[in-house]
């Protein structure tokens, strides 16, 4: 069990507060309907309920979701007993980022004309419902990666989400749901380290943990996509149209271990967004299917050797083609796998 | 406008054009162009308008946006420069003869064409070719073009209604010369079948002739007795070959339709909106038949936004017309610039086969090419 030495054999922090902690949270409930304490492979945290109905025109691919577990399952990368299925979140989970207002009125249907514009999607009690088993999923993620090192979900990465409003196809903002969850739940505020390698700026995210130092996020993202109005991460690399596989590895390999170096983290939450990737519609970056993989393979590597936990979601990807994207998708799971069996976790 | 308050905008418009577009991309040129003109199914020439040299440019449109099919496995989402050259003048009508490389181009200050060959696989240049003289007029003004559909290549030319002849671009020869003293300018002409051509006059009067015979033209009088207002036409066979509709479109806003059968009558009318202070003297208004949709037209011209109407729904008393699309890819993403000089759509054209593609210029210098969704057919509320 290398991997669980190494978490134990962590800085100067004080190692019995840790070991208290650690303990606690391996006796508390995750937020989840079914657990997999007896398998030993892989979290892959899903829920049928992350999708929703939506008119089969419309741009954002809902259907990407089941079939990335599908596909996984299907090419026996994974098998049905290490699939975690989270709880939905709770209206208080939400409000530690979410304001009230945001909420009372998103849960209700009372989201004005313009703000579901901006957002790209019409309002339903659907939509309400799987963004809430999405954020759900994310924080499971998180929790389960705590305990077993690494876990990652079929969906989540909705970075665009502000604290009020929703944009760019997010409406809650599942990574800092769970960042702050994670950061606060526990004896001494941990620190976690968020990095978003989706094409768009992580700008909701950016933007929530400004002022808040035991959160630190790094957005990788292309220039000129959307958003154009950008927020201010605590590290933003923003990159040329056209970036391709070897500079686009270059510039993580540039930044990421040293992040880990100086922050230290004791989560990192990965936003293995595929939206960089040449075939994206509105991605602007020309990666391929083997620079995404060595790409997931590198961080999630190179934190897993550190004996930080990471939890990772799908992140963004747009293409009309849904199972070509389900299967560009299941690269980070078929990655995390390869580390899994790698580390000896 | 501070920047970050026009990225939102830009944020917002990018948001909702996911839902009202099929496809969109945009492109933005050194010089703006007040020409667009296919060359193939792929290629579209643009060229400047400045007062002295200006570029002329052959550009092949994405292939993202051209492959249906396999539209991910395209990473190429920006047109491409595959021609170039250069002009002496303003380029004010530029016509490409089919089935050839070859472009004919008037400066819009005399009645002379200008002859290009638009280069093949071995050269990336374009190239002036000759000329050909057109007749003079006084005052000196620009000529409209029409290259004839099929045969070897002929253009029909004129400054006014007078002037109209047919040139054999080989040897230069005239063919043709349309037979009336009336000393009207043109705003448009172009073939709707292989002999038979419109002729529309600023003033809103339309003629019909055939070249082959030399027989008087047939007149369609002006829908407007307004000397201050100006008249743009277009003509298609469609919706069956032999009927043929023309839609006029005056300065005011007042669009009529009326069939070439039956050219003393009126078809249908509408009222473009029109707003204040209206179009820019520098810039022709456009309006054009879908080439594959039924009943459709485009209008610009008027502002920074291309509209799209529905005729069909129009009736014989003039009703004020509201869009079934508007695009405002051009306003929108302008709205940084000085406010004095506002961006007009210079041109728009649709794509020939495609029946939701267009082009669109502006006088930024932007082109668009954008694929958008019927509203109706969606079942979803029309774009406000």
């Amino acid at each position: 069990m290398t991997c669980v030495k190494r978490l134990f054999s962590k800085g100067p922090r004080s190692k019995v507060a840790w070991l208290i902690g650690e303990a606690l949270t391996s006796c508390r409930c995750f937020h989840a309907e079914l657990v997999r304490h007896e398998s030993s492979a892989l979290p892959v945290v899903h829920h049928s309920k992350y999708v929703c109905d939506l008119a089969p025109s419309h741009r954002f691919p809902m259907g990407k979701f089941p079939r990335v577990l599908q596909c996984l399952l299907r090419d026996q990368v994974i098998t049905e007993k290490q699939v975690w299925v989270p709880e939905i979140a709770s209206k208080d989970l939400l409000s530690c980022v979410h304001t009230e207002d945001y909420l009372d009125n998103f849960i209700n249907g009372k989201i004005s004309e313009q703000e579901q514009r901006r957002t790209g999607f019409p309002w339903s009690e659907g939509i309400v419902r799987r963004c809430r088993y999405e954020t759900g999923g994310t924080v499971l993620a998180a929790e389960v990666a705590l305990q077993r090192g690494l876990a990652c979900s079929t969906a989540g990465g909705t970075h665009h989400a502000f604290p009020s409003y929703g944009s760019g196809f997010c409406l809650l903002n599942d990574l800092a749901v769970a960042a702050k969850y994670m950061m606060d739940n526990s004896p001494t505020k941990r620190k976690v380290l968020i990095v978003d390698l989706d094409v768009h700026q992580g700008d909701g995210t950016a933007f929530i943990f400004k002022e808040e130092p035991s959160v630190f996020t790094f957005s990788v993202h292309c220039g000129k996509n959307f958003p154009l109005r950008k927020q201010q991460s605590d590290l933003d690399i923003s990159v040329e149209d056209g970036l391709e596989d070897k500079d686009y590895l270059s510039t993580v390999e540039a930044h990421l271990p040293w992040l880990l170096e100086t922050f230290r983290p004791d989560l990192v939450l990965y936003d293995a967004g595929v939206d960089p990737h040449w075939e994206d519609e509105l991605g602007r970056l020309r990666l391929t299917d083997q620079g995404l993989y060595q790409r997931d393979l590198f961080v999630l590597k190179t934190v897993v050797k550190r004996g930080v936990p990471i939890a990772a979601v799908i992140g963004g990807g747009y293409s009309r083609d849904i199972d070509r994207l389900a299967l560009r998708h299941s690269i980070v799971h078929r990655a995390a796998t390869q580390v899994w069996r790698e580390c000896g976790m | 406008m501070e920047d970050a308050e026009f990225d939102d905008i830009l944020d917002d418009w990018f948001i909702e054009s996911l839902k009202t577009y099929k496809d969109l991309h945009v492109y933005q040129l050194e010089h703006p162009t007040q020409v667009l003109e296919w060359t193939s199914g792929k290629t579209v020439c643009v060229a400047g308008y400045s007062q002295s040299k200006n570029e002329i440019l052959e550009l092949r449109l994405p292939l993202k946006l051209l492959a249906d099919e396999n539209k991910s496995l395209c990473a190429e989402r920006d047109f491409k420069v595959s021609h170039g050259g250069f002009t002496d003048g303003p380029v004010r009508c530029l016509i490409h003869i089919p089935g050839t490389r070859c472009a004919v181009t008037n400066d819009g200050l005399s009645s002379d064409l200008q002859v290009w060959d638009l280069g093949g696989e071995e050269s990336d240049v374009i190239r002036r070719t000759g000329s050909i003289k057109g007749k003079k007029s006084a005052p000196e003004r620009g000529s409209r073009i029409a290259a004839r559909p099929s045969s070897a290549p002929q253009v029909l030319h004129g400054a006014q209604i007078s002037d109209v002849q047919l040139t054999e671009l080989a040897s230069g020869e005239s063919l043709y010369k349309l037979e009336t003293d009336s000393a009207d300018p043109l705003s448009s002409l172009q073939f709707v079948s292989d002999t038979v051509f419109l002729a529309g006059c600023c003033n809103g009067s339309v003629y019909v002739a055939d070249t082959r015979t030399s027989a008087p033209p047939q007149l369609s009088h002006s829908p407007s007795s307004d000397k201050s207002v100006i008249w743009w036409t277009d003509g298609a066979a469609r919706p069956h070959p032999s009927s043929c509709r023309v839609i006029r479109v005056s300065s005011s806003g007042q669009v009529v339709i009326s069939d070439l059968r039956n050219l003393g009558g009126v078809g249908c009318q509408a009222q473009l909106d029109v707003q204040t202070p209206g179009r820019c003297s520098q810039v022709d208004v456009k309006v054009s038949w879908a080439p594959t949709l039924d009943d459709c037209v485009s209008v610009s011209g008027f502002s920074g936004v291309v509209q799209i109407y529905n005729t069909r729904l129009w009736g014989a008393e003039p009703q004020e017309a509201r869009p079934l699309f508007e695009h405002r890819g051009h306003a929108v993403s302008s709205q940084q610039t000085d406010d004095s000089v506002p961006t007009f759509v210079t041109s728009h054209i649709w794509h020939p086969e495609r029946p939701r593609t267009l082009l669109s210029a502006a006088s930024d210098g932007s082109v668009h090419v954008w694929d958008w969704v019927d509203p109706d057919r969606q079942g979803g509320s029309p774009t406000p």
